[in-house]
């Protein structure tokens, strides 16, 4: 059996608290303090440490393969802030044993409203890992996991030749997350599935004490591997990079959790770890993963609604994307720059109002005291930067 | 079947008689609170009009004196003469009068004590419970309160506020039975932190009598910990609820749009704030009127500083309103403003939102602990509070969010709610099994 892991790494460039007041007076909108702030700790709680052990881990296993996916505003915040982290990962890069994915470099919901701004997005961050990585890539991953049968079509026409997305009981209705799919309306792109029971064991319910399994240990990890299906040929874990250290703290026994569990797999349960790029190749797909609807792998949910359930939020995205032409238009790069980082998925997640379980890891995540005020900040930002943009086109 | 909990309510405002938050929540809590427990309820004037079912309602002023029992034991009262009284600014009224009041009701005769009772009963017979005589008339209730409840059968005493609570604390004095302190509003909320007059002694003893303090929000709790100096263990804050109405929208005959501050113009209530507020917002937004609804004693000051600023044509005073008109001010307003420096609860909030305007209110407030979905700022916060108010009338989605976002809040709040868990907090500290 094949084991595949894919880590995303991502950080937003958080937004300040832009009350009303300073519309048409301050045109930077970033909280440039905080995004170093909590770059810094992750980067010492996660990044670094975690970077190191799989160096450990590639080092002593020769077959041990995984994947990252690291958007453009991580890279760019690695650069800013803490340049050592970037080279951690050309380190990882550079020994063979890990892929990196493509994704839209602003980690944004472009794949939801503009064919042309996902398009572009896509191609800058091959560009950056080209540079960063000297990888081309060939495996898709959209902001987190969103997927339908259209966005399959338009990354095979991007040349990509896998992509990776969530397992959605609705539309497996019984079928395994543990072989490759094709992706409907596409010839050639398979797709492989996330195994969400698996995959949050280790990230989300790792600490979690009122869960049974716990403590999860990797004897009882293991064993669960062992009770799949003997036709199970893949298990895809993909999670968050900062589950690592960051969600869950060292004290957590994550680190050593993750190392002895690569261990055991391979010393004793004869398991390969394979990149998806690996898998891809190796199996051939059995059926079809049709998705007609939005599927992402947030919330119980597992669709759109985290970033797309609420009128501020349909209000807030469809303002953003209708500055488009006048934004190109201007053809001002720094007012480019700003408005495809407002695109990041992230301010639109704090503007979620669903009131149940999940809530709570909206507000784990938002540096905002309410969706309310992550709102009313991101639109006053709004209506400053619309008013440079008219300045910008009067100009012209 | 076991036998219900018998509560002797001590009441000061009730229906029809409702100055402002504490007879509305008295009367929604009991009418919900009699379906778990067997309820007497002494009021200071009760409405023989004005029956509530399973209740046993006792106004001072319906007493049938001439046939009252007055039992031997009532020799001397432990607290009402002990009281250090009086704080002349807030309760002016003359010593010798109260020499009198100071003086037990001795055995010795029974017709000298129905004397004393028709002088002590006369000073309920008014409209404005809290006119000058306030002091004389909270000692008077405590006394003939205390009588009528050695009569009774009862488990416990659930008293509502400062102006019950000398009754709460002398009936326990001479029954033994558990004292519950219901609190809507203290006297640092009313008058500053500063505030350690008569009042705030007579509730800082009663908190330090009782044996079970509910406060109507956890904001009020704190307050309680804070400058009263009571255990943590005692206080169970329990929030209020509130009645369902028929809330409709009307069309309103202004062109602009109109941001709502409605309750007492006194400092408590954050006037000054709401003032400075609507001056930042009309700056900027020049179409926006501003309505104060309510009278108190800073009204005179903000309207001058209001004419002074020249915003007299933008921003308008009600005086105070009928409950009808209030709810056709709701039914037109786009935005309501509870600036509130210290606000216990703060019905009108929940009121507002039921009318389905989006409400802007102060961190220092109960309301804010039950509606997520109010904007909120410090009191202070005048930036904030303009920023809310603007982004409220220019951002369309906000609003459209907060006003349903508010239907959801206030589908979990209700006197049924808040009865339940009364009840289930007498049960456990109190009940038999």
């Amino acid at each position: 059996m094949n084991i595949c892991f894919y880590f995303q790494v991502h950080q937003p460039f958080r937004l300040l608290d832009y009350n009303f007041f300073q519309i048409g007076k301050d045109h930077f909108y970033e909280n440039d303090a905080l995004n170093r702030q909590i770059l810094q700790k992750i980067a010492s709680n996660c990044y670094l440490k975690t970077n190191a052990l799989l160096l450990e881990l590639i080092k002593k296993y020769p077959s041990f393969n995984f994947s990252f996916s690291l958007s453009g505003m991580v890279l760019e915040q690695f650069a800013l802030y803490q340049p050592e982290v970037l080279h951690s990962f050309q380190q990882l890069a550079k020994t063979g044993q890990v892929e990196f994915l493509g994704e839209t470099y602003y980690h944004s919901l472009a794949s939801i409203y503009s064919k042309d701004e996902f398009e572009f997005q896509v191609k800058l961050h091959e560009k950056a890992i080209e540079k960063y990585f000297s990888q081309k890539p060939t495996t898709f991953r959209n902001t987190e996991l969103i997927f339908d049968n259209v966005i399959a079509k338009i990354a095979e026409e991007l040349g990509y030749n896998t992509i990776l997305t969530e397992s959605v009981d609705r539309i497996l209705k019984n079928r395994s997350p543990h072989q490759a799919y094709a992706a409907s309306n596409t010839s050639h792109i398979k797709v492989l599935l996330r195994d969400y029971h698996l995959s949050d064991d280790i990230s989300f319910r790792f600490s979690d004490k009122s869960w049974q399994d716990y403590p999860i240990t990797v004897k009882k990890y293991v064993a669960k591997l062992k009770k799949l299906n003997p036709e199970a040929e893949t298990v895809n874990l993909f999670m968050d990079y900062e589950n690592f250290g960051e969600h869950q703290p060292e004290s957590s026994g994550i680190f050593a959790f993750l190392k002895n569990l690569v261990s055991e797999c391979i010393d004793n349960q004869g398991y390969t770890f394979k990149s998806p790029q690996q898998i891809s190749e190796m199996l051939k797909p059995k059926d079809e993963y049709s998705v007609e609807d939005y599927i992402s792998w947030a919330d119980t949910e597992r669709d759109l609604s985290a970033w797309l359930s609420n009128s501020m939020q349909y209000e807030a995205l469809h303002k953003i994307y209708a500055l488009r032409t006048d934004v190109l238009k201007t053809e001002n790069e720094d007012l480019i720059k700003v408005w495809s980082r407002l695109q990041t998925s992230d301010h639109y997640y704090y503007m979620c109002t669903k009131y149940w379980a999940d809530g709570d890891v909206h507000k784990y995540f938002s540096p905002y005291n309410s969706p309310y005020d992550a709102y009313i900040f991101f639109m006053n930002i709004l209506s400053d930067f619309e008013l440079l943009v008219k300045k910008a086109l009067k100009g012209k | 079947m076991k036998e219900k909990m018998k509560v002797l309510t001590l009441g000061w405002e009730f229906p029809p008689i409702i100055n402002g938050g504490l007879g509305v929540a008295s009367y929604g809590l009991s009418k919900a609170f009699s379906k778990y427990v067997d309820i007497s309820l002494i009021l200071p004037k009760g409405d023989s009009n004005f029956i509530v079912n399973n209740i046993e309602t006792i106004g001072l002023n319906n007493i049938d004196i001439e046939n009252l029992k007055i039992s031997t034991t009532i020799s001397s009262y432990t607290f009402i003469s002990d009281v250090d009284f009086i704080d002349a600014n807030l309760l002016p009224y003359q010593t010798k009068d109260i020499a009198i009041l100071s003086e037990n009701y001795t055995a010795s005769s029974s017709t000298l004590i129905k004397e004393r009772l028709k002088k002590d009963l006369s000073i309920f017979d008014t409209d404005d419970l809290y006119d000058g005589a306030l002091g004389e008339r909270v000692q008077s209730f405590a006394k003939i309160a205390t009588i009528l409840a050695c009569q009774k059968d009862f488990d416990i005493i659930h008293a509502h506020d400062w102006m019950t609570f000398m009754a709460g604390m002398e009936i326990k004095a001479k029954t033994g039975k558990p004292l519950v302190l219901h609190v809507h509003s203290l006297e640092v909320d009313r008058n500053g932190p500063e505030s350690k007059g008569w009042v705030y002694q007579v509730e800082k003893s009663a908190m330090e009598y009782a044996d079970l303090i509910v406060p109507v929000s956890n904001y009020t709790a704190g307050a309680i910990k804070t400058f009263y100096g009571i255990a943590e263990n005692k206080i169970v804050a329990i929030h209020n609820g509130i009645e369902q109405v028929q809330a409709y929208r009307s069309e309103s005959s202004l062109p602009e749009k109109i941001v709502l501050f409605l309750g007492r113009i006194t400092g408590q209530k954050g006037p000054e704030y709401f003032f400075e507020t609507a001056s930042k917002v009309i700056e900027f937004m020049p179409n926006v009127r501003f309505v104060m609804a309510g009278s108190g004693n800073m009204m005179k000051g903000i309207i001058e500083n209001s004419a002074y600023k020249h915003l007299g044509n933008k921003f308008h005073f009600t005086g105070f309103l009928s409950q009808e008109r209030v709810r056709y001010l709701l039914s037109i307003a786009d935005v309501y403003v509870m600036p509130s420096v210290s606000e216990p609860f703060g019905l009108s909030a929940l009121e507002a939102a039921q009318f389905g305007v989006p409400c802007v209110i102060s961190k220092q407030s109960g309301a804010a602990e039950v509606l997520p979905s109010a904007l909120k700022a410090d009191f202070w916060d005048v930036d904030k509070m303009a920023g809310n108010i603007i982004s409220i009338l220019k951002y369309k989605g906000l609003r459209d969010q907060l006003v349903k976002d508010a239907y959801h809040d206030l589908s979990k709040i209700s006197w049924e709610n808040t009865a339940k868990e009364l009840y289930s907090v007498f049960e456990e500290r109190f009940g038999t099994n």
